[in-house]
């Protein structure tokens, strides 16, 4: 993936603002890692070197870290982040179609982020919910007892051009925070 | 000079001298007696204890353990082979070779394949007909100038890792992401070429495969 | 070495939360329960609520955020206090409703009984929770506190006791405080029940100067949630217990381990910690003592295998979470090295009860090699979701139709599946079984972190078998041949069977791929994986020969094997509702204006099915499936 212009100037300064608070050592690996995502919302490879000298180990080491852990993601993601449980609760009542309708109206798979880079789609393995199920997130805000009719409704919500009921309202668009 | 005190133990009905505390995968190694493994490394302290080949009796235990985490103790008697044991190692290895690509005449590390050893030591057969075949579909990276590397054929040993971050003291490759799509990489799965590998090729001597091979003359 | 500073300083701090709890209900309060669940039902709106009616009826009285009663089922929960009436709990709490209770309730004097779910304490006018079959059958330990405290303000927790445990243990010898533990029995809550004593014992013995107490809360399991519960609405509860663990073995460092996913838990943390360490609970000078000790929050990064107590260690220091041979144990040789406890945020929580109310009260509780009571996250298609703290030996029976109160909608029971991935699938046969540690495992099913799901005659067993399998496949840190390799020979045979793909004799190869890989692994995860497709294939074998023989899904759940079907007769002509919720244009009418699907357009999505269902349950699912023009019959 690419860099903007002027993108890595800025993760270099949000990285070696956040390297500053710590103190060098293996085992503030994680804790960097988490606040940088928290920060540029993924781990940007200029990032990880960065890091990675900051602490003295192998870029490969921050880098089998970075891809261990289901919490790190290596590409931006999307405007409005969708996450759909799949714990047991959530399968059990149609979580797994929850998730079908998703990927059909985004034209998207688990794991992916729209062309537009409006939508990005994961899976959650629970989010604790399970008397609520199915359940999905989004915008780290809980819809509780989703129906696959609701799908569009939360899309609707956030901005998206549904192809049938094009007739949506813009300025509903963003909701996050 | 560190003296090292020595315990008998009993492998398969023989008695044997061994340097106590150390590992009964090297002990029984040391001395003429083969157990399969791919993952051992002598010099490290906590092994990986990954590759699930060298399953032994030991009197006393239960189940069937791995040799390579079992330190040598006086008295210990220790079985190499019994039915459990060939039906663990017989599993673990078919399930590694559904997931190794055949082809040896073609493969740089035909005849010094462990593989192919612990296939004729256990009379075991290269190819599964009971699982189905899990090889992934990457091409063979061949852009270093001394040797290639061929990600359908590893093992996921983590011999060349520990050799590259232990010895060499490069750090330019790890097992990287995690489950089926764990492997062997560079910093963002780049070409070696294109990493800070420095080609020593003394991860390519540690290959007990044919992942990592030198490229002919 | 009576400490009389100690007494002291604790006497002050209780002195001072019981004077404010007591000034607390000379005026009417509001709880609302804000935990992540609560939320999820809109708790939130519900404060807003109450915070805009309280000011606009410019009512005095207090409004508190509360954590999670257990109830799940009936969330939004809020409970009200007003002096002169009994204690009120109120579920399924709208906006309507809050505002009614303000205006009838705290204005006026109607205590709104029609929407009020019990009291609290025991009254003349309003059932308590006791009088409830549910109630009857519980037995709440460590869930006592939760939804009833306010977690964000210590002073709640210490009014009620809290810190007593722990200025006791502080006059006590470290050995005599794990003997008390060993004397009690508890066993680890995290999955396989070993002896917190023991293991605390291992670590008090082990000749180091430097030792650490870890609190695992990296709860996991797709199907439980009784740890985030137990974080957001008692966390000074734990962090008694953890800083309890600390002196008894001789650690001057806590960590306390929590999944990101939790941040709510985090947040709630972090407040309870400053608030201890403010108040000297931890912190240089432990009430005023010469005992150490302070806690720092780890975040994990998403990791199932973290839950293993060696991969754990291996986050925390910076490196991915795959876990070691085991032994050395932690206890002996863990985080850097050096002794190491960890327990179970549940197992924790046990502590400061067993150490105030005595090893003898705890072991009266629960079986004799399995005391206490166990905690379970009752999900699925049980009416009463939520969690549940029962006395261990209680049947699976009262779980499921006294505590749960039966199946939902009238529909027929099938299993439980109990432990999550690493457990099984009970069936009706089992439904007598009196559950603890060693019951459960000799059923073929594990207590593992608690997850208890309900099953019915609409879940198929091969399916859900499948999904345990999946999530363990996906979890699998891939460093051991038999959990990487083993583990997706199996899914791919399962999948293949949920397809309809199955071949005869890939039953017998599932079972045997499944012993060796019980027996192979290097950890638990990989250990435990096999155990729902071992218990399914015991128990419902039947399920997967209809599979593979017959090519259908006995429960009309797996896609592949069903088609939809509108029956005409139920089918109402006129409406279009149907059609209009197909997102695929695949339900379409016939020229005899009776609708049909399309199957080569169907995607399964079921959106017709539930949209006819209250309708003219018109839609219905067939297996086999059905093939071409489907429903057009005519």
């Amino acid at each position: 993936m690419e860099l903007l212009e002027g993108e890595l100037e800025q993760i270099q300064t949000e990285v070696g603002f956040i390297l500053r608070k710590y103190e060098p050592g293996r085992e503030q690996l994680l804790p960097i890692l988490q606040e940088v995502q928290g920060k540029i919302g993924y781990l940007p490879k200029e990032a990880m070197k960065m890091v990675a000298e900051a602490i003295n180990i192998p870029e490969v080491d921050v880098y089998s870290v970075g891809t261990f852990y289901n919490q790190f993601r290596l590409n931006p993601p999307g405007k409005n982040q969708i996450k759909v449980c799949m714990g047991t609760a959530c399968h059990l009542t149609g979580g797994h179609i929850i998730m079908d309708s998703f990927e059909r109206r985004l034209e998207i798979d688990e794991g992916e982020t729209t062309g537009d880079r409006e939508f990005s789609l994961e899976r959650v393995a629970c989010v604790g919910c399970c008397a609520l199920a199915p359940v999905v997130l989004v915008n780290e805000e809980v819809e509780a007892r989703v129906r696959p009719t609701r799908v569009d409704g939360i899309l609707l919500g956030l901005g998206k051009a549904m192809p049938v009921t094009s007739k949506h309202q813009k300025e509903e668009g963003d909701t996050i925070e | 000079m560190k003296i090292s005190r020595t315990v008998t133990i009993t492998i398969d009905g023989k008695e044997y001298i061994a340097k106590e505390g150390q590992k009964l995968l090297w002990t029984a190694l040391e001395n003429g007696v083969y157990i399969p493994h791919l993952c051992g490394i002598e010099e490290e302290e906590k092994p990986a204890a990954g590759c699930r080949l060298c399953f032994v009796e030991i009197d006393g235990f239960l189940n069937p353990v791995t040799a390579c985490t079992q330190k040598v103790k006086e008295g210990m008697v220790v079985r190499t082979r019994s039915k459990r044991v060939d039906k663990l190692v017989g599993t673990a290895f078919e399930l590694l070779m559904s997931n190794h690509r055949l082809g040896c005449a073609r493969c740089g590390a035909n005849g010094r394949c462990e593989l192919q050893k612990i296939a004729k030591e256990r009379g075991l057969k290269l190819k599964t007909s009971r699982l189905r075949s899990l090889v992934p579909e990457v091409p063979v990276d061949e852009s270093p100038d001394k040797f290639t590397y061929d990600q359908t054929r590893c093992v996921l040993c983590g011999r060349c890792v520990w050799v590259d971050h232990h010895k060499a003291k490069i750090g330019a490759i790890g097992l990287v992401r995690r489950g089926m799509s764990r492997k062997m990489a560079t910093f963002g799965e780049t070409a070696m070429a294109d990493s800070s590998c420095t080609q020593c090729g003394m991860c390519v001597e540690a290959c007990p495969v044919g992942a990592l091979t030198f490229k002919e003359k | 070495m009576s400490n009389p500073a100690v007494e002291k300083m604790y006497r002050e701090l209780r002195d001072k939360a019981v004077s404010k709890a007591e000034g607390m209900n000379e005026k009417p309060y509001v709880m609302v329960g804000t935990a992540t669940c609560g939320r999820a039902a809109g708790a939130m709106k519900i404060l807003e609520t109450f915070r805009d009616e309280l000011a606009g009826h410019q009512v005095d009285a207090e409004l508190l955020e509360v954590g999670c009663l257990g109830h799940c089922y009936a969330e939004p929960m809020v409970a009200v206090y007003k002096p002169g009436h009994p204690f009120l709990c109120y579920g399924n709490v709208d906006e309507g409703i809050a505002s009614r209770l303000v205006s009838d309730f705290l204005v006026g004097d109607d205590p709104c009984f029609e929407f009020a779910m019990a009291a609290f304490e025991p009254n003349d006018v309003f059932p308590t929770f006791a009088d409830y079959p549910r109630g009857v059958y519980e037995q709440k330990i460590i869930l006592a506190d939760c939804g009833l405290i306010n977690p964000e303000d210590i002073d709640h927790y210490i009014a009620r006791d809290g810190y007593l445990a722990l200025a006791k243990v502080l006059d006590m010898d470290p050995g005599a405080v794990v003997e008390e533990i060993k004397e009690s029995r508890l066993r680890g809550r995290g999955g396989a029940g070993f002896p917190a004593g023991k293991k605390w014992e291992i670590c008090l013995k082990a000749e180091e100067p430097v030792k650490y107490v870890i609190c695992n809360a990296d709860e996991g399991d797709p199907g439980a949630f009784m740890d985030r519960a137990l974080l957001e609405s008692n966390p000074h509860q734990l962090i008694e217990g953890l800083a309890i663990a600390a002196y008894a073995v001789g650690a001057s460092q806590g960590y306390i381990y929590v999944r990101a996913e939790y941040p709510l838990a985090i947040k709630r943390l972090h407040t309870a910690l400053d608030q201890a360490r403010d108040k000297g609970l931890i912190g240089e000078s432990v009430l005023g003592s010469d005992f150490k000790f302070d806690i720092q929050i780890f975040q994990g990064s998403g990791a199932f295998v973290c839950g293993e107590e060696t991969a754990l260690i291996s986050s925390i220091e910076g490196n991915p979470g795959i876990p070691g041979h085991r032994p050395p144990f932690p206890a002996v040789s863990g985080l850097r090295g050096k002794p190491t406890i960890i327990n179970n945020v549940k197992t924790l929580s046990y502590v400061p009860h067993v150490i105030r109310n005595g090893a003898a009260w705890f072991r009266g509780i629960g079986t004799p090699n399995s005391p206490g009571t166990a905690v379970f996250a009752l999900a699925g298609k049980v009416v009463n979701t939520g969690l549940v703290e029962v006395p261990m030996g209680t049947s699976l029976r009262t779980l499921v139709y006294d505590v749960g109160n039966g199946i939902k909608e009238e529909k027929a029971f099938k299993a439980v599946q109990i432990g999550g991935p690493s457990g099984g699938c009970l069936p009706e046969s089992a439904l007598d079984l009196e559950i603890d540690f060693d019951s459960l495992q000799h059923a073929g099913a594990m207590m593992g972190s608690g997850g208890l799901v309900v099953l019915d005659e609409e879940d198929c067993m091969v399916e859900i078998a499948r999904f345990f399998l999946e999530f363990t496949q996906k979890e699998s840190c891939g460093k051991c041949t038999f959990c990487r390799l083993g583990t997706k020979q199996m899914l791919e045979i399962l999948t293949d069977i949920t397809k309809g793909r199955g071949k005869p004799e890939a039953l017998e190869l599932l079972w045997d791929l499944a012993e060796d890989i019980k027996t192979g692994s290097l950890c638990a995860l990989g250990k435990t994986a096999p155990n729902p497709v071992l218990s399914t294939l015991r128990f419902f074998r039947g399920e997967y020969e209809a599979h593979i023989n017959e090519g259908c899904c006995p429960s009309l759940m797996c896609n592949e094997l069903i088609s939809y079907r509108i029956v005409p007769e139920k089918c109402s002509k006129l409406c279009d509702a149907c059609i209009a919720s197909c997102p695929v244009e695949a339900v379409y009418t016939r020229p005899d204006m009776l609708k049909a699907v399309d199957l080569e357009k169907c995607v399964k999505c079921n959106n017709c099915l539930v949209t006819c269902k209250p309708l003219y349950d018109a839609v219905m699912k067939v297996t086999p499936p059905e093939t071409g023009e489907g429903g057009d019959e005519n």
